[in-house]
Formats: structure tokens, C-alpha cells, sequence
């Protein structure tokens, strides 16, 4: 296990800027640089397009479901007065929001997620980000990505968007069987997943994309879910999403499916699933930096680095988050809300609580975070911000499960240490730091569990 | 007996702690009014007390088996002398515990004292005094019955027309009879369809040999035949003997705690007459009181500032604590020598089990519901123990399971307490080679592999009476096998209906016995039992261990050749409550180093959220947060933890089959 996790490690943070890119990205530095000390202004940006045809099954996302009136395949939602409206308001809210710092920190992401973003016409994401160019600036060479799904965007559309500066494509493809994608209630075919995947991988100046699959879907077999991974490899994406179908309150699956209970998986199958793919992956040389996130070298999705890494950031749109200034803010979820909230902004009629997250949230965050990360929690860090002594009962608390492997210490070069090396830097409390430098979970069995093992560590911060 | 679990359950659905708290409140408001409109009628009373002596005086108990109809008897007397305006106050008046109306049983004693006007007088004023002397009716509280008991000279043992002679009826009836009472037989509830009085008064022949024209026949629920009840206690219960001109003399029958005014006793005048002022002692503890207050139930707290001989009434003398008050004591007049009442016994505890705080209770807040309940509630024992597994909490004995079972309701329902409560146990007596013995009250306390042998070991048995259809004598016959039981009577009570003895270890019967009685005779069993003497047996620790740490709460004492079975049940209910962990838990049930019993619980595969939305981070945190709080409220043993619900269910194997 321990070796088997061993290559993945050296993989996070990315070290040198990948060959295609023109520019040296900056470094992505470890979490706790900023943690429990005033956080560097942000420099990413989310922007949530919230429309999609029709809601998925297990979607329990803040979304607006266009219906099924407009039956143009490709850019017939594109007049919606529905969409215009929103994106007003959008604007708005950009316009309404005070920038961080006033040194001009330009952003570095831009993320347009929803919904289905691709619906959005590109004129209108222009619009966008026209507005948070003028508002915040962008680097240089800024990470732009936007979430599309197959079957809303053709090649000229697609063209557009990279023609306005987005550079990096979500392909949302979930599945590459048909029955599958009927049964979540996707809006789009197997043939439309074809089509958008040779639109996308022919689009010339886009060569950063992610294909999004998710498993442990009802009815799905082990052979199925090794026919995406493969649809997947052949398609050579620079990096691949999976997410684990969590059945959530309130959606159609949370009434028709219980976890582990036919047609869902079972817990042994599902976790399968979740292994197959770490290996799958593996081999065809992509990098598992994430629990769900798997990239070649030098492709990770930066915007999403952001949050792992605990940095702030702006967020616009019903129902996004936005982190700033140590404070976590999320947005109505309901449209009329919402523009309510937009129009307080404007009028100075609300701002950010003052009051940042406590010590022990901020901890938390971190160690959560991290944990997430092949990078892991880097202790000399945490033992600065957090103090030792909390390290200390940290390192006590995974220890049975260094031991067991699911849980990797290593030392300062990122190499693995062996469990009773840990457990003899552990006798020496003042002297933690000495040998021991980060602990991650282990792929995939640490991953697996990684729940477990951050509320056991939430145990400890907060008893 | 239903698990104790169970009960609790049942119990919380049943009310909520705010109506019972306005409900308390409502009875304290009630008790002052009532003492305070007292001065000038406890002047009359006291006077007219007076004009009652010992012949014009009836003290009488009802005894019967459980739903009868004894509680709304005893509101239909009480209506009937006007003690009680009809209509007006609660149904079941008698029974003032939630858990006593609840459950349909008496638990502690409480006396009425009625005024009544006898036939043979041509006056309208009332001629005579009855007392009635209202006692719990179960085995549990035996003692406690025979103490009240000893204050009467008669009982009205009533029997549901329906139903016939039940297990208790049996019991109860040799109780009186053995303290001498006249027996009035009563045939209730003649208003059902299908009442059958005549089958009732053979059965009250053959069982009591009791004359079937001395049967009244009633129906408290109509009224009819009550009109008899009470001139037949005048006319068939002898008057109170007792020296008038003696020294006071008391008999203790219960006492219970008031937050106002402290400890209230129910006392039975024997001899001499008891004033206000006057100074009494306790025969038990020689200490000496000063009578703060005295006076009859009338139906409250009716203070008359006197009793004279053969009256029943109540007495507050500054006692601090029920722990004073011991039921079957005799108080008398301080400074002289009597000769103390027969029968006084310290109580004997026969179940113990260890409680501790569970969900959200810390161990003040149980520890503080156990003081206080105590308060009221003397019978129990309480010693403080400490687990690992649970931490710190109490070893309670109890005088048998429903004693034990009314004491986690109360605990519950009046003093808002969570608790875990262990399996329970019986007094077991363990002799080693060198001849010395140990009691054991909580199994952990007996060293798992001892360094000396074991010579012998002696556990408590019952007698049980169970009477059924004679269709079930069968599946009975082999239960009460399978329980280790020894027959000793098999007898039919009338054509359709067999009545059956039997020894039984009382371990055998503490956890499910009842519940399986019942199930496999449609429910038609009915089972009482009282205490027998000590039996030598095959008996044997068991631990159960998690990843080899014995958990010293699930430790039990198993009869040898049913250990297996009870380790592979243990362990099998135990590995479908504890979840699964992080790694693999082996589960064992062990006899030394002996393990006999094996399952194990393999590690849990998968916990992950996949997805993190859009950089919303607080869902996922909540989620994480409220994962942890799931594991603080969890036991733990070693590394494995152990929900809260394995220790109830564990509760429920132990013993069976």
C-alpha cells in the first residue's frame, strides 16, 4: 500500500509550469501560509451559471431548469430572457463588490460553473468576464475554465469561448453508457458524449480539458464503469474528475435509491469502483493529486488547487461560496432571494460578518482541505499556525493508522517514512518536526476512508 | 418482564416532561391548598376521631391481579362514602405515580381513610371509620404488601369475571391468608359479555376452598352489587385489636418524600393514640422525632392532630430522608420500652444492574436523579462503580425486575435521566478452595481467570406460579425446561385451565422469561413468582472481548452448558450493532482464556464525499462535524467504538432459551 502510493506523492504541487503553457503559473504554495494569518487577497474567481434544461436526477445543486421549449439542439437557449436577466444581475454583483486590496491583485482562475454553463451564450460570458477584467484584472495568463455539458455547444460556439480567453473545458460526460445516462436523467445522449468530445479535442488553442465522470451509479456494473475509464483514456483528456454519486435529500434518487442497496452498488462494489479507476488512471499516467481529481503532470485544476489549499476567494452567482477575508459566504440559492441580496450589496446594505472563523474552524478547514490532497498536510506548517501540541494528538490520533496504511507519513523530501519511524518521533514531542514533515492519506484505501479520518481529526481540534 | 429498554421507550411516547412537571406542580398546589384550609376542620376531626374506637373502625385491603379492577373499585368506595365528589379528580385515584397509571400497578402504599354510615343506626351521621389500605400487588414488593397487610384484618380479593383466578390472584390470596385476614371474595367486572361468575366460584372453591355464596358480585364499572361491598366489611371484617390505654405504638406501611415537608409516613395505630407534639422513636434506628403533624388521608393530607388506636393516618416528624422511614418499622412513644412489631425486615435485593449516564446525561446529572429518587424510593441500593467502558456510574440492586424496571421509568420520566443500563444480574455466591465465599453483585468484579480454584458456586431461585389454557401446558412445560426449571406442581384450577409450580433460577427469569411466556401462550400466561432458596450450580463467567479488550459492562455469569449459546447470541447481536470501523473487529465471547464464541466485523470499506461543490466547503464540514459528534456519543473500548444501542440489545439476549 505504502509503495503503491509512493509515485503519486511526487506529483503535488506542480513544481515546473506544463510544456504547452506559455507562462510560469505561480507557484502553488502549501495551505498554511495563509492560515490563522491575514490571507493574501483573492486571486481566483467563481462564477456560477446556474441554467440546464432539466434538472439530473441526483442534482441537488442550485440550478434553474430551462424546460424543454426550446428544442434547438445547440444554441436554442440562447435568447432565453431568462438568461439575460440573470446575468444582469450577475453583473450587478460583480459592479457592487469591493476588490480586497487595492494593489491590483489580478486573478489567476476564473471557474464558470452551474448548471451548465455551456448554455450560456458566449456573448454573455464575454460580458462577464469583461466585467472582472475591469473590476480585478487577469494575470497574464490567467487559468479560465468553464463547465460544459455534451450536446449544448457546438465547434463554433466552443471556438467563441476560447476565442474570449476561456482555456480550459469540464466536459460534463458522466457516463459511456446509454442506459446510464437516461437513468440519471441526463439531457444528453451517448451520441451527443461522441461529438462533444471530437468537438473539444479538435478545438484549436484548447488543450486543457477535463472529462467528468461519476460512479456508483444505479444499475452499474464493474464492466461498464471499466468501458468509461477506457472511453476516457482514448480520449486523452488532460485531466478526469470522478465523483462518487452521492445520493442527496430531497433529489429523485434520494427517494427512488438507498447507498449500498440495489440498484445502487453495494459499499464492497462501490468501493471497487473507486479503486478501479485510482489504477486505471494510474497507468494511463495521469496523477491522483485528489480524492476525485486525477491530471498529467502539470495539469491540475488550479482553480480548484485554490480551495485545497485553504487560499480565498470571490465568488458570484445564486447560491455560490465565496471565501474572503477569512470569512465563508454563501449566496441565496433562490433567484428572488438572491436578487434581494444583490441589490442590498449595492445600496451598502450588507457586507462580510467581521468576525472571522475561530482558530479551531480554521484548523479544521485546513486539515480537512489538505487531507483531501495527495499533497497532505504539511505539519511544520500547522504545528506554526495551530501549535504544537495539536500536532502532537493529531500525529497520536493517525498513528494506529500509519500502521495500518492508511495513512502515509513522509519527511521533508516527500519521502514515506516507515510507521516506527513515526512512532519514535513521537516519544520526542519538542522534536516532531525533526524527521516527520507531511501526512497524507494513502491512495486509494486512506481516500477511501478520508470521512472517517477527518472527523477523527475534527475530534481533536474541536473535542 | 419487557426489557427495560422497551418500557422507557414506550414510556417517553407516552408523556412529555413538561405535562408531567405541570402535573406535579397541579398535586403540590393541591396539598397546600388542602393544609391550608385545615386548621378549623383538622379541629373537628381531631375530635371527632374520637368518636371512633377500635369497634367502629374497619382497616381493609384489595388485592387482585393486574387490570381486575382494584384501582377503579377503590374509586367507586371512595365515591360512594363521598371522599371522593364523583366524577371530579383523576380515574385510578389511588395510584398517584405516572408509572403507576401508566402500567396499571401499585408501587407504593397509600392509605383513605373513609367515613361511613352503617344500616344498623337510625341516625344519618357516620358510624363508622374504614380505612383502606391500598398495596402493590407484585411479588417485586412482597414485603411491602405483608407489611401492609399486618395493618389490616381483612381484604377483598377481587377477581375479573372473565378472566378467573390469575397468578397473582394466588399469590396475593396466601399472603392475606397468612396473615390471618378475612377474605371477602369479590367477582368484578359480572357486567362483560362473557363473564362466567359460577366458573370463578368453583375455581374459589377448589384453589381456597372459600364457600361460593360468601362471592360478592359486582361491577365497579355499572355500579351494581357495590352496595354490598362495604356493609360486608363491616359485618365479616373483625375491628382492629389493640390496647387503647397502652403506650403509643405504630406500625410503619410507606413513606414518600415531599419537597415541603419532608418525609411523610403512612402509619397503622396499634396501641395508645398518637398526638401532635408528642415524641416517638424508631424501633429500627432508636432515633427520636418530634410529631410535627399528624392526621388521616381524606382523601389528601387531612391533618386532625391526633390518631387514636386502630386508625390509620399519616405522621410528619422531621425526618430527613425515606432512608429513615424503613417500611415494617414500628414507631413508638420515645423513652418507653415496647415490645416491637413482628415482621421488620431490611429489604433484600435480588437484581442488580449497573447504571450509567448515557446521551447528553453527564454522571452529576444521573448521580443527582438517583439521590433523589432514592429519597423516595429506600428499597434500592446504590453503590458507585466504575467501568471502562462506560465510565462512571452506579451498581443498583433491586427487590426483583419490575422494582427494577419502575426505577429506570421514574429515573426517566420524573428526574429527565438518560441511562445505559448493564445486563442485569442476580446475587450469585461463589465459594474458593480455601473455603472462602464472595457475593457477586456485578459480574466484572469476578477475576476472569481466578488464581484460586473455584469449590462451588450457589445461586437464588424462585418459585414460579403459572396458570394457562390447557392447550399451552406443553410449549410451557419445555420453556420452563429450557430455563433449568424443576416442576413441582402440576394441577388443573378448573376444567380448561392447569396451574404449574416450578423452581426456577432466578437468572433464568430476569431478562425474558415473561415476554416468551407470553408470546408462546398468546398471551394467556399469567406468571408470578416468589423467592425460593439458594441452589448449588454450574455456573461460569463469560467476557466479551473486542480486538481481545474485554468490555467489563457486557461481562456475565452463565450456566456452564448454556454458555455457548449465550456467547453465540451475544456476540452475533453484537456484531450487527457495532458499526463498522476502520479496521476489522474480531468479537468474542471468551470462558477464561476460553474463547467460545467468534464473529468478525470487517472493516469498513468506503466513506468519502467525492465532491467538493464549487468550493462550498460548509456542507461538507457540517457533515464531517456531525460524523464526529456521532462518534463522541459512542462507548469506547480500546480503539473499537461501541453505540450507545448495542449495550440496550445486549439487554435483550443474555438469558433466553
Amino acid at each position: 500500500m505504502l509503495r503503491s502510493a509512493f509515485p503519486l506523492v511526487s506529483h503535488l504541487p506542480p513544481r515546473k509550469p506544463p510544456p504547452v503553457r506559455p507562462a510560469r503559473p505561480p507557484p502553488v504554495r502549501p495551505y498554511a501560509s495563509s492560515a490563522a494569518r491575514p490571507s493574501p487577497p483573492p486571486a481566483s474567481a467563481y462564477v456560477h451559471l446556474p441554467f440546464c434544461r432539466k434538472r439530473c436526477l441526483y442534482c441537488d445543486f442550485p440550478i434553474v431548469a430551462l424546460g424543454s421549449s426550446s428544442s434547438s439542439p445547440v444554441n436554442g437557449e440562447g435568447n432565453d430572457p431568462r438568461i439575460a436577466d440573470y446575468v444582469r444581475l450577475l453583473l450587478r454583483e460583480v459592479a457592487a463588490t469591493r476588490p480586497v486590496s487595492n494593489d491590483g491583485v489580478p486573478l489567476e482562475t476564473v471557474f464558470f460553473g452551474g448548471g451548465t454553463p455551456s448554455l450560456v451564450p458566449p456573448r454573455l460570458v464575454a460580458a462577464v468576464l469583461d466585467a472582472l477584467r475591469g473590476k480585478f484584472g487577469l494575470s497574464a495568463s490567467p487559468e479560465v475554465s468553464i463547465e460544459m455539458d455534451p450536446g449544448t455547444f457546438d465547434a463554433a460556439k466552443l471556438r467563441e469561448l476560447v476565442g474570449l480567453g476561456v482555456n480550459r473545458v469540464s466536459l460534463g460526460v458522466q457516463a459511456f453508457q446509454e442506459d446510464l445516462l437516461r437513468a440519471c436523467g441526463r439531457a444528453h445522449g451517448l451520441r451527443e458524449v461522441h461529438e462533444a468530445v471530437g468537438i473539444v479535442t479538435a478545438c484549436e488553442g484548447l488543450q486543457n480539458w477535463s472529462m467528468d465522470l461519476i460512479s456508483s451509479l444505479p444499475h452499474q456494473t464493474e464492466e461498464m464503469w471499466e468501458e468509461s475509464l477506457r472511453c476516457t483514456v482514448d480520449a486523452r483528456p488532460t485531466h478526469v474528475s470522478v465523483y462518487d454519486l452521492q445520493i442527496e435529500q430531497g433529489t429523485k434518487f434520494g427517494q427512488l435509491y438507498t447507498p449500498g442497496v440495489h440498484p445502487l452498488p453495494s459499499e464492497t462494489d462501490s468501493a471497487n469502483f473507486y479503486k478501479i479507476a485510482s489504477k486505471r488512471l494510474s497507468e494511463a499516467g495521469y496523477n491522483h493529486y485528489e480524492i476525485s481529481s486525477y491530471c498529467k503532470t502539470g495539469y491540475e485544476c488550479k482553480h480548484n488547487v485554490t480551495y485545497w489549499q485553504n487560499r480565498s476567494f470571490y465568488a458570484f452567482g445564486l447560491g455560490s461560496a465565496s471565501y474572503i477575508n477569512g470569512v465563508r459566504f454563501s449566496r441565496p440559492r433562490r433567484m428572488k432571494e438572491y436578487a434581494d441580496w444583490v441589490q442590498k450589496l449595492e445600496i451598502g446594505a450588507w457586507s462580510h460578518e467581521p468576525d472571522s472563523a475561530g482558530m479551531k474552524d480554521m484548523a479544521m478547514d485546513v486539515v480537512m482541505l489538505s487531507l483531501r490532497t495527495a499533497w497532505g498536510l504539511d505539519l511544520r506548517s500547522f504545528s506554526k499556525s495551530f501549535g504544537k501540541s495539536l500536532t502532537v494528538s493529531l500525529c497520536n490520533t493517525f498513528r494506529p493508522f500509519v500502521e495500518s496504511g492508511l495513512v502515509i507519513v513522509m519527511d521533508m523530501e516527500r519521502r514515506a517514512l516507515q510507521p516506527s519511524d513515526f512512532k519514535l518521533d513521537l516519544q520526542y514531542e519538542g522534536e516532531i518536526e525533526s524527521k516527520v514533515a507531511f501526512i497524507r492519506l494513502s491512495d486509494p484505501d486512506g481516500f477511501l476512508l478520508s470521512n472517517e479520518l477527518i472527523s477523527l481529526a475534527f475530534g481533536v481540534i474541536a473535542p | 418482564m419487557a426489557g427495560a429498554a422497551a418500557l422507557r421507550r414506550s414510556a417517553r411516547r407516552a408523556i412529555r416532561p413538561d405535562e408531567y412537571t405541570f402535573s406535579r406542580t397541579l398535586q403540590h398546589a393541591e396539598r397546600l391548598l388542602s393544609s391550608q384550609a385545615s386548621p378549623d376542620r383538622g379541629g373537628v376531626l381531631g375530635s371527632e376521631l374520637g368518636l371512633y374506637p377500635p369497634e367502629r373502625i374497619r382497616n381493609f385491603s384489595i388485592i387482585a391481579h393486574v387490570d381486575h379492577g382494584k384501582s377503579t373499585l377503590a374509586d367507586r368506595l371512595l365515591e360512594l362514602t363521598g371522599t371522593i365528589k364523583k366524577g371530579h379528580g383523576q380515574p385510578q385515584y389511588l395510584d398517584k405515580l405516572q408509572v403507576e397509571r401508566e402500567r396499571g400497578i401499585t408501587v407504593k402504599a397509600q392509605t383513605a381513610t373513609m367515613f361511613y354510615r352503617h344500616a344498623h343506626d337510625e341516625s344519618d351521621a357516620p358510624n363508622y371509620l374504614i380505612n383502606l389500605i391500598d398495596t402493590p400487588g407484585h411479588v417485586d414488593f412482597s414485603y411491602e404488601v405483608s407489611r401492609s397487610l399486618a395493618a389490616c384484618q381483612g381484604a377483598l380479593l377481587v377477581v375479573d369475571a372473565a378472566q378467573g383466578v390469575q397468578a397473582q390472584t394466588i399469590a396475593n390470596f396466601y399472603l392475606a391468608f397468612e396473615s390471618n385476614l378475612s377474605i371477602i371474595p369479590v367477582i368484578n367486572k359480572i357486567d362483560q359479555p362473557t363473564a362466567d361468575p359460577d366458573n370463578v366460584k368453583v375455581q374459589l372453591k377448589r384453589l381456597f376452598d372459600i364457600d361460593p355464596s360468601e362471592a360478592l358480585l359486582t361491577s365497579a364499572k355499572t355500579g351494581q352489587g357495590l352496595s354490598q361491598v362495604l356493609p360486608a366489611v363491616i359485618e365479616r371484617i373483625p375491628s382492629p385489636p389493640g390496647k387503647c390505654d397502652s403506650p403509643v405504638r405504630m406500625l410503619l406501611l410507606d413513606s414518600y418524600y415531599d419537597e415541603y415537608k419532608g418525609v411523610i409516613c403512612h402509619v397503622a395505630i396499634v396501641d395508645g393514640a398518637l398526638h401532635k407534639g408528642d415524641k416517638i422513636a424508631s424501633a429500627a434506628t432508636g432515633r427520636t422525632y418530634e410529631v410535627l403533624d399528624v392526621g388521616i388521608m381524606h382523601p389528601e393530607l387531612t391533618p386532625t392532630g391526633v390518631l387514636y388506636t386502630g386508625q390509620v393516618g399519616y405522621v410528619i416528624s422531621g425526618m430527613r430522608s425515606t432512608k429513615e422511614a424503613r417500611i415494617g418499622d414500628t414507631l413508638h412513644q420515645a423513652k418507653s420500652t415496647v415490645e416491637p412489631l413482628p415482621g421488620f425486615k431490611p429489604a433484600r435485593h435480588m437484581v442488580f444492574s449497573g447504571l450509567y449516564p448515557a446521551d447528553g446525561s453527564d454522571f452529576d446529572t444521573l448521580s443527582h436523579a438517583i439521590e433523589k429518587l432514592t429519597c423516595n424510593d429506600a428499597s434500592v441500593s446504590v453503590t458507585k462503580e466504575t467501568s471502562t467502558a462506560l465510565g462512571m456510574g452506579f451498581r443498583c440492586g433491586f427487590l426483583g425486575l419490575l422494582h427494577m424496571d419502575v426505577f429506570h421509568q421514574r429515573l426517566e420520566q420524573e428526574h429527565g435521566a438518560q441511562v445505559i443500563s448493564t445486563i442485569p444480574t442476580v446475587p450469585y455466591i461463589f465459594e474458593y478452595g480455601d473455603g472462602s465465599k464472595v457475593q457477586v453483585e456485578n459480574p466484572a468484579t469476578l477475576a476472569s481467570n481466578p488464581g484460586q480454584r473455584i469449590a462451588a458456586c450457589w445461586e437464588p431461585t424462585v418459585i414460579a406460579t403459572i396458570i394457562i389454557p390447557s392447550e399451552y401446558v406443553g410449549p410451557v412445560i419445555m420453556l420452563c425446561s429450557e430455563r433449568r426449571g424443576e416442576q413441582r406442581e402440576y394441577t388443573f384450577i378448573d376444567a380448561q385451565r392447569a396451574l404449574l409450580k416450578y423452581q426456577l433460577p432466578l437468572r433464568e427469569i430476569i431478562v425474558d422469561f415473561y415476554n416468551e411466556l407470553k408470546s408462546i401462550t398468546s398471551g394467556y400466561a399469567t406468571f408470578d413468582y416468589e423467592d425460593s432458596e439458594y441452589q448449588q450450580s454450574d455456573l461460569v463467567k463469560m467476557d466479551i472481548l473486542l480486538n481481545g479488550q474485554p468490555v467489563d459492562a457486557m461481562a456475565t455469569i452463565v450456566h456452564n452448558q448454556k454458555a455457548q449459546r449465550v456467547g453465540r447470541e451475544l456476540v452475533e447481536k453484537l456484531k450487527k450493532f457495532i458499526e463498522r470501523q476502520m479496521f476489522e473487529i474480531t468479537i468474542q465471547a471468551a470462558i477464561g482464556s476460553k474463547v467460545i464464541a467468534r464473529e468478525t466485523l470487517s472493516a469498513m470499506r468506503k466513506n468519502v464525499l467525492a465532491k467538493c461543490y464549487g468550493g462550498d466547503i460548509t456542507r461538507k464540514k457540517k457533515l464531517l462535524e456531525k460524523q464526529k459528534e456521532g462518534k463522541k456519543r459512542m462507548k469506547r473500548v480500546g480503539s473499537v467504538d461501541i453505540p450507545q444501542e448495542a449495550f440496550h440489545e445486549i439487554l435483550k439476549v443474555s438469558n433466553s432459551k
